[in-house]
């Protein structure tokens, strides 16, 4: 923090309530999937654990943890620091905050009845969309409500230029609503034919990570990054194209999962051209951002150990969509190893460290313990790195034997228990770094603030917490 | 960007395009694909499914089967698929175009299921249901799609799993599948794609088609 002037605290003041119900919903949300993330391994390990309760059967706890996570963490923790951006870059509070307020309590609504239809047998298989039809309509309506109040903040800006932040979080408000009803259109509604399906769904999945998740990950780390670091962004002219790059053609990703499949080759063969075009935008992003690494705040901590494993993620997505690659990693662990590493490995921490940074700015008040910050920082980094590893050589060791026709798929999961072992017990750091995050949290909803805030704001290096 | 406008339209083409492309595209190519005649066998492919098998697709997509199994079985010089008895040659998507939910899945935690009944040693209705009931290695078992009923003296069900040993239901009970176990595994004996399209056949190099012609 090396402005001088305190910090404008009406703006974050004002929307107060509206942003700690998304972000406790949020953390319930993540510890919530954390656990059933957890069960989901135990049930690899052990397919007999819950078998019997038609609820958690194996598939549907897999489908149970990716909606939570998906629908009740990323969404919520992304409106929050979204909207949050969008307020302070806009330079004037957020306005038809009741509108935000009932949208999160609806779209929090449609996840638990989603989680419950699922949970029931009403859920489908397709990636990123398992919650049941009947809920989708309210998630797009919550969406639109809690949507308005970005809108609003950026078409009322004081400033017309706009910064990167808002480009990114402008682009995940608006696209979003877009892929989901076309999603939906294409899949639940009216299913288009045969294994268009399949790249529907494809298009769908990559889009919500590339228009949607992504970008809100990149506006509060392109609005934290110079902020904190009080360093300006090097290269800036180059961000606008790097921004672009990554929306026209992120969208084209969606050929990734598919390759080899009975579907048009071209699909798959774009998706790979993408994936390396995408290494561009990478690229320029660690560029703009290096600004996040070597500093002591806590904030920038998180931040840049998500863009070392954004721009890690892009890359082995460009690498395992190679054909070569993919005839071995398709199909395998190393998969589920590529999606932690893009949403919990980059979207969680970037949006961790927003959390670290605006949590005392909207309740006037420092996080009370540096002891819990360090922790959950320990838990977060160990539980990423050792889960995005293990499952990465759990897919290693299935992709080898998947190749092999002699070895039996009792065997191919007796080589890989140890990984998944290890994958086990970094989703228990995981879980267990979270719930500190959320207790700690709790404290800061719950307390009186103990320094009036004027005298926070005159020194504002008190409210950030640093380790070292 | 200074014009707000002008970005709109800039993130509303971006994700337009990618779908006029990707997803417009391929259906120019897929959407009309009709099924075959094969005036040898007088039969049109790829087949319809029977009702019970259509629900048995929804059994299928709700418990979330594609977790652990994929739908697609990949060219024989492509991964072990051929290898594995899994399908003599590719999926082809006319395979799928009668599919109401085509689950080609992304994870293969078990063995493809695109060409089960298929196979050259198939499993029959009895097999499959033993499998379910029982589960087998990594598989768990899927009790909860049979009901364990009490005789009450009457004569047993005759569709009450015949089981030996340690899963052999108590004295005085039997284990009956339930309809969505029958309509699953319907669904499940309904994965053929034996017959082969022309376009599951590998390109032949030209040289190498004028010594066997292919037919």
């Amino acid at each position: 923090m090396t402005t001088a002037s305190p910090e404008i605290s009406e703006i974050d003041a004002n929307a107060r309530f509206p942003l700690s119900l998304l972000l406790s919903s949020a953390l319930l949300w993540l510890i919530v999937s954390g656990l059933l993330a957890l069960l989901s391994f135990a049930q690899n390990l052990n397919p007999a654990l819950l078998a019997d309760c038609p609820y958690l059967s194996f598939g549907r706890t897999r489908a149970l943890q990716e909606t939570a996570f998906v629908y009740g963490w990323i969404a919520n923790s992304g409106f929050a620091v979204s909207l949050w951006i969008l307020g302070r870059l806009s330079g004037s509070p957020l306005r038809s905050l009741n509108w935000v307020t009932i949208g999160t309590l609806f779209w929090n609504l449609a996840v638990t009845l989603g989680l419950v239809g699922i949970a029931l047998g009403d859920g489908s298989s397709i990636p990123f969309l398992h919650v049941p039809s009947y809920v989708q309509p309210l998630l797009l309506f919550s969406f639109g409500a809690i949507a308005v109040s970005g809108v609003l903040a950026w078409t009322g800006r004081a400033r017309r230029t706009a910064f990167a932040a808002q480009w990114y979080a402008v682009a995940a408000l608006f696209l979003f609503p877009w892929l989901f009803s076309a999603a939906q259109a294409m899949l639940v509604w009216l299913p288009i034919r045969g294994t268009l399906q399949a790249v529907a769904a494809g298009w769908f999945m990559q889009g919500a990570w590339t228009l949607w998740i992504a970008p809100m990950a990149l506006g509060a780390a392109y609005y934290l990054v110079p902020k904190i670091s009080g360093r300006v962004i090097p290269s800036y002219d180059f961000a606008a194209l790097s921004f672009w790059t990554l929306l026209v053609v992120g969208g084209w990703t969606g050929g990734r999962h598919l390759i080899g499949g009975p579907v048009p080759a071209w699909v798959a063969s774009i998706a790979i051209v993408s994936c390396g075009l995408l290494i561009f935008h990478y690229v320029v992003t660690a560029i703009n951002l290096r600004g996040a690494f070597g500093h002591r705040s806590v904030a920038l901590k998180f931040i840049s150990f998500g863009l070392v494993a954004y721009v890690i993620g892009g890359v082995a997505d460009a690498a395992t969509a190679m054909r070569s690659v993919a005839q071995f990693t398709q199909f395998t662990w190393v998969t589920q190893a590529q999606s932690q590493l893009a949403l919990t490995g980059a979207f969680s921490m970037i949006v961790f460290g927003a959390i670290y940074f605006l949590v005392p700015r909207i309740f006037n008040q420092a996080w009370p313990s540096t002891a819990l910050i360090r922790a959950h920082h320990i838990a977060a980094l160990l539980g990423t790195v050792a889960l995005v590893v293990a499952l990465a050589m759990a897919g290693v060791v299935q992709g080898r034997d998947l190749a092999d026709a002699a070895v039996n798929f009792s065997d191919i999961a007796h080589h890989m228990r140890s990984w998944l072992l290890i994958a086990a017990a970094a989703q228990a750091l995981l879980v267990l770094g979270n719930v500190i995050l959320a207790f700690h949290f709790a404290r800061v909803v719950f307390a009186k603030p103990a320094v009036v805030a004027e005298n926070l704001f005159s020194q504002p290096p008190a409210m950030e917490a640093s380790v070292t | 960007m200074r014009n707000g406008f002008l970005f709109f339209i800039g993130l509303f083409a971006s994700v337009l395009l990618s779908w006029a492309g990707i997803v417009l595209g391929s259906n120019s190519q897929l959407g009309k694909l009709a099924p075959l005649y094969d005036e040898n066998e007088s039969k049109a492919f790829p087949q319809r499914r029977s009702g019970v098998a259509g629900q048995g697709q929804f059994v299928y997509d709700s418990l979330n089967c594609a977790a652990c199994h994929t739908q697609q079985v990949r060219r024989p010089d492509f991964g072990s698929d051929k290898a594995r008895g899994w399908g003599e040659h590719q999926s082809v998507a006319r395979d799928y175009i009668y599919d109401t939910r085509v689950q080609l899945g992304n994870s293969r935690l078990g063995p493809d299921l695109a060409n089960l009944a298929g196979r050259k040693a198939p499993y029959d209705a009895e097999d499959l249901l033993k499998l379910l009931y029982t589960g087998s290695g990594n598989m768990p078992s899927y009790k909860f799609l049979f009901e364990k009923r009490a005789l009450l003296g009457l004569q047993p069900s005759n569709y009450a799993l015949k089981l030996r040993g340690d899963l052999a239901a108590p004295e005085g009970f039997e284990i009956v599948p339930t309809p969505e176990a029958n309509s699953l595994v319907a669904y499940l004996l309904s994965q053929n794609q034996v017959y082969e399209y022309p376009e599951a056949r590998p390109m032949q190099p030209p040289a190498a088609s004028k010594e066997g012609e292919h037919k």
